[in-house]
C-alpha cells in the first residue's frame, strides 16, 4: 500500500515540479546564450542586448526562488489539503494506515527537495558551463574531505538530512495540531509550529547541557581539532533522531485517534 | 440474520454541541436503509463516524465486528456529501486510483456506468458541472463490491432523470450480503426502494422500523410520516 | 403493463396484487418463466427484498413455483389462475357495488344501467 501511495503522491506532485524544472533549465540555456554569444552582432546596440540579458537573468533567479518556495509550499499543501481538507475524505477512507500517509508524503517531499537542488545546480551548470561547475563542486567536496575526512562528510550529510526530516515532520505535527482547533485551523497551525520549534530548541539545549557539557566546553574554549568537531556532531545525532520520532508519533497519534474531518 | 453495523452508546460532541447523543443501533446485512432527518440532525456525523473520518467522543461502532480502521475501510464504500476528487485528474485516472487501493473495485462496471451516463473517461473533472462530478463519485462508490455502502445525500444535487438512474444503479448493484445506508431529506423519491428507515432528530434516534410496517400501521407514506414527525 | 405503486400502502401487498393481475391478464402466461427478482425489482423500481417477499407469498399461494435450477415459473394449473381471476373480479365488483350503494342506487337500478351501457358499448 505504501508503494501505491508513493506512486500516486509522485503523480500528483510531478505535474507541478517537472514543468517548473524544464522552464528553469531552458532559462539557464537562454541566459548562457545571451552571455556567451553576441547573438545580435553589431547591428543592434549594446544597450538592447544588455537589457534583454538583464531581464532573462531576473527571470532565471526568480525561477530559482520560485522552485525553492514551491518545494516548501507543495510540502505543506499536500499534507494540509490532501489529508486534512476535502480530499482527506477520500484519503482517509482508503484501507491505508495513517503512518503510511505520513511516510509517503515525507518521502516524496524529500525526493522533490533533492531533485530541486540537483536541477538548480544543473541549470547553473548549463549557465556557466558543465566543466566549470563540476570543477567547483569537486573542489568544494575535496576541501571538505581534506579538512574533515570521509567520516566528516558522512556525518555532516546525515546531520543535514536528519534536520531536514525533522523540519518536515515538525510542519506535519504543527498542521495536525492546528487541525485539532475548532476554528482558524491554518492560523493555529502556524502558532503550533512556533510552539514546536521552541520545544525542539529547548529539548536540544537541555540534552546538550546535560550530556554534552564537557564536549561543548571543549569546543568553545579551545580551538578544536577536526576530529573533535566530528565526534561532537556525532554525539549530537541522537537528538534530531529523538525529535523525529517524537514528532512522527505525535502526528500519527492525532491522525489515528483524533481525526475530525468536518 | 447477522449484523453488519452495531453502535453502542455512540456520542459525538463538537465543542459543547451534541451532534449524536447516545445512539444504540444494530443494522443487519442485506438491507437498504434510509437514514432520514432534517438538516443538521446528525446524519452526516453518523455516517462519518462509521467511515472513520470522525472519532467518537463516547461509545463505539463495530462494522463486521471491527472498530473503524483498515479492516472496515476495505469493506465500506463511502460517498461523501461533497466533492473529494482532485480537479486536475481525468476520470480514467481516478478509476486507476480506486483500482489500486480497493481490491473489491470493478473497473468494467465503472466504465459501463460512465458510458450509460454519457461521461467521457478522458474528461478532466475540472471541466465538469457539479452534478456530473457527483455522478462520477457515485459511479466509483457503487462500482465497489463492498459489504456496507454509506451514501451521504446521493441524490441531493442531481436532476430527476439522473436520480432515477442512481436509484436503479443502487437496486441493480444490490446483493444479499450488502447493506446500503442512504442518508437524505428527499424521501418521496427513494422510499420505494427502502427496507427500513431510521428517523434521526437532534442527534437522537426517533424511530427505526421497516417501511411496510409503517405503511401498514399508519396508512401513510414515509414522506408524509416524516413531515409529521419533523413538523416545525 | 407498467407498475403503479403508491407510497401510502405497503409496497409488498401492492406488488402481490399487480403480479396476480399480470398473471390473470396473461402478461405472464401459464407455465411461463418469470424474470429474475433483480430484473423485476428494477422494472418496478422497488427494493429486491420486497419483490422477493411478494414472490414468496405468491409461491405459497400456489400461483408460482420454483424450479431449483432454472428459476421461477407461473403455475400451469389453469383452474387455479381462473380462480384467482374470479377472485379479482369479485373484489372489483364488491368495490363497485359499495360505491354505487353510497350513491343511493339499488341492485335493480345498477343492473339496468349496466345492461344499457353494455348495449351501447357493443355498438
Amino acid at each position: 500500500m505504501l508503494a501505491k501511495l508513493l506512486k500516486h503522491e509522485f503523480k500528483a506532485t510531478a505535474r507541478i515540479f517537472l514543468p517548473l524544472y524544464l522552464i528553469l533549465l531552458i532559462f539557464g540555456l537562454i541566459n548562457r546564450i545571451f552571455n556567451v554569444f553576441d547573438i545580435f552582432g553589431d547591428s543592434i546596440s549594446f544597450n538592447m542586448q544588455s537589457t534583454l540579458s538583464v531581464i532573462s537573468s531576473i527571470i532565471y533567479f526568480t525561477l530559482i526562488v520560485a522552485i525553492i518556495v514551491m518545494t516548501l509550499v507543495i510540502m505543506i499543501q499536500r499534507f494540509y489539503k490532501n489529508l486534512l481538507g476535502d480530499e482527506g475524505y477520500l484519503m482517509f477512507t482508503l484501507p491505508v494506515k495513517p503512518w503510511q500517509h505520513i511516510v509517503s508524503k515525507l518521502i516524496i517531499s524529500m525526493l522533490w527537495s533533492g531533485l530541486s537542488l540537483i536541477v538548480i545546480i544543473s541549470s547553473i551548470a548549463i549557465l556557466i558551463g558543465i566543466k566549470d561547475t563540476l570543477a567547483a563542486l569537486s573542489r568544494g567536496i575535496n576541501f571538505f574531505i581534506e579538512s574533515l575526512g570521509y567520516t566528516g562528510l558522512l556525518t555532516a550529510c546525515s546531520y543535514a538530512i536528519l534536520m531536514f526530516i525533522l523540519y518536515v515532520l515538525m510542519i506535519y505535527s504543527a498542521i495536525s495540531l492546528g487541525h485539532l482547533f475548532p476554528k482558524y485551523k491554518l492560523l493555529a497551525s502556524f502558532g503550533m509550529y512556533s510552539v514546536l520549534y521552541i520545544i525542539n530548541q529547548v529539548v536540544t539545549t537541555v540534552v546538550l547541557l546535560t550530556f554534552g557539557n564537557k564536549a561543548l566546553a571543549n569546543i568553545i574554549s579551545n580551538s578544536p581539532t577536526p576530529s573533535q568537531i566530528i565526534n561532537f556532531i556525532q554525539s549530537l545525532l541522537p537528538v534530531p533522531i529523538l525529535l523525529i520520532v517524537g514528532n512522527f508519533l505525535l502526528t500519527k497519534f492525532i491522525l489515528e485517534k483524533h481525526l475530525n474531518l468536518e | 440474520m447477522s449484523i453488519i453495523l452495531e453502535c453502542k452508546n455512540l456520542t459525538k460532541t463538537f465543542g459543547t454541541k451534541k451532534a449524536l447523543d447516545n445512539v444504540n443501533l444494530s443494522i443487519p446485512r442485506g438491507r437498504i436503509i434510509g437514514l432520514l432527518g432534517p438538516n443538521a440532525s446528525g446524519k452526516s456525523t453518523f455516517i462519518k463516524l462509521c467511515s472513520g473520518l470522525l472519532t467518537p467522543t463516547k461509545g463505539e461502532i463495530l462494522i463486521d465486528d471491527h472498530k473503524p480502521g483498515i479492516e472496515t475501510k476495505k469493506i465500506v464504500s463511502y460517498l461523501p456529501e461533497r466533492s473529494y476528487l482532485n480537479d486536475w485528474m481525468k476520470v480514467s485516472d481516478i478509476i486507476e486510483f480506486f483500482k489500486d487501493f480497493y481490491d473489491d473495485f470493478n473497473p468494467e462496471k465503472a466504465y459501463d456506468m460512465l458510458v450509460r451516463l454519457g461521461i467521457e473517461p478522458k474528461d478532466r473533472l475540472k471541466t465538469m458541472s457539479k452534478g456530473t462530478k457527483e455522478k462520477v463519485q457515485l459511479i466509483l462508490v457503487m462500482s465497489r463490491e463492498a459489504k456496507l455502502y454509506l451514501l451521504d445525500e446521493p441524490i441531493g444535487g442531481v436532476d430527476p432523470a439522473a436520480r432515477d438512474y442512481i436509484l436503479e444503479t443502487i437496486i441493480a448493484n444490490y446483493n444479499e450480503d450488502a447493506t446500503v445506508i442512504i442518508s437524505t431529506h428527499i424521501i418521496s423519491d427513494i422510499e420505494k426502494i427502502l427496507d427500513d428507515v431510521i428517523f434521526i432528530k437532534n442527534g437522537q434516534l426517533v424511530l427505526t422500523k421497516s417501511v411496510d410496517e409503517i405503511r401498514e400501521e399508519t396508512g401513510k407514506s414515509i414522506d408524509s410520516l416524516f413531515r409529521e414527525v419533523f413538523k416545525c | 403493463m407498467p407498475w403503479h405503486l403508491t407510497s401510502d400502502r405497503p409496497i409488498y401487498t401492492q406488488l402481490i396484487e399487480q403480479i396476480k393481475l399480470k398473471i390473470c391478464s396473461g402478461v405472464y402466461p401459464p407455465g411461463s418463466k418469470l424474470p429474475s427478482v433483480r430484473d423485476l425489482a428494477r422494472e418496478a423500481s422497488v427494493n429486491p427484498n420486497t419483490m422477493q417477499r411478494a414472490l414468496a407469498k405468491l409461491e405459497e399461494d400456489g400461483l408460482l413455483y420454483t424450479q431449483r435450477t432454472s428459476g421461477r415459473y407461473v403455475t400451469e394449473d389453469v383452474d387455479m389462475i381462473k380462480k384467482a381471476k374470479n377472485q379479482l373480479a369479485k373484489e372489483h365488483i364488491q368495490n363497485f357495488l359499495t360505491k354505487m350503494a353510497e350513491l343511493g342506487f339499488d341492485y335493480d337500478e345498477i343492473l339496468s344501467i349496466i345492461s344499457s351501457m353494455a348495449k351501447e358499448m357493443k355498438k
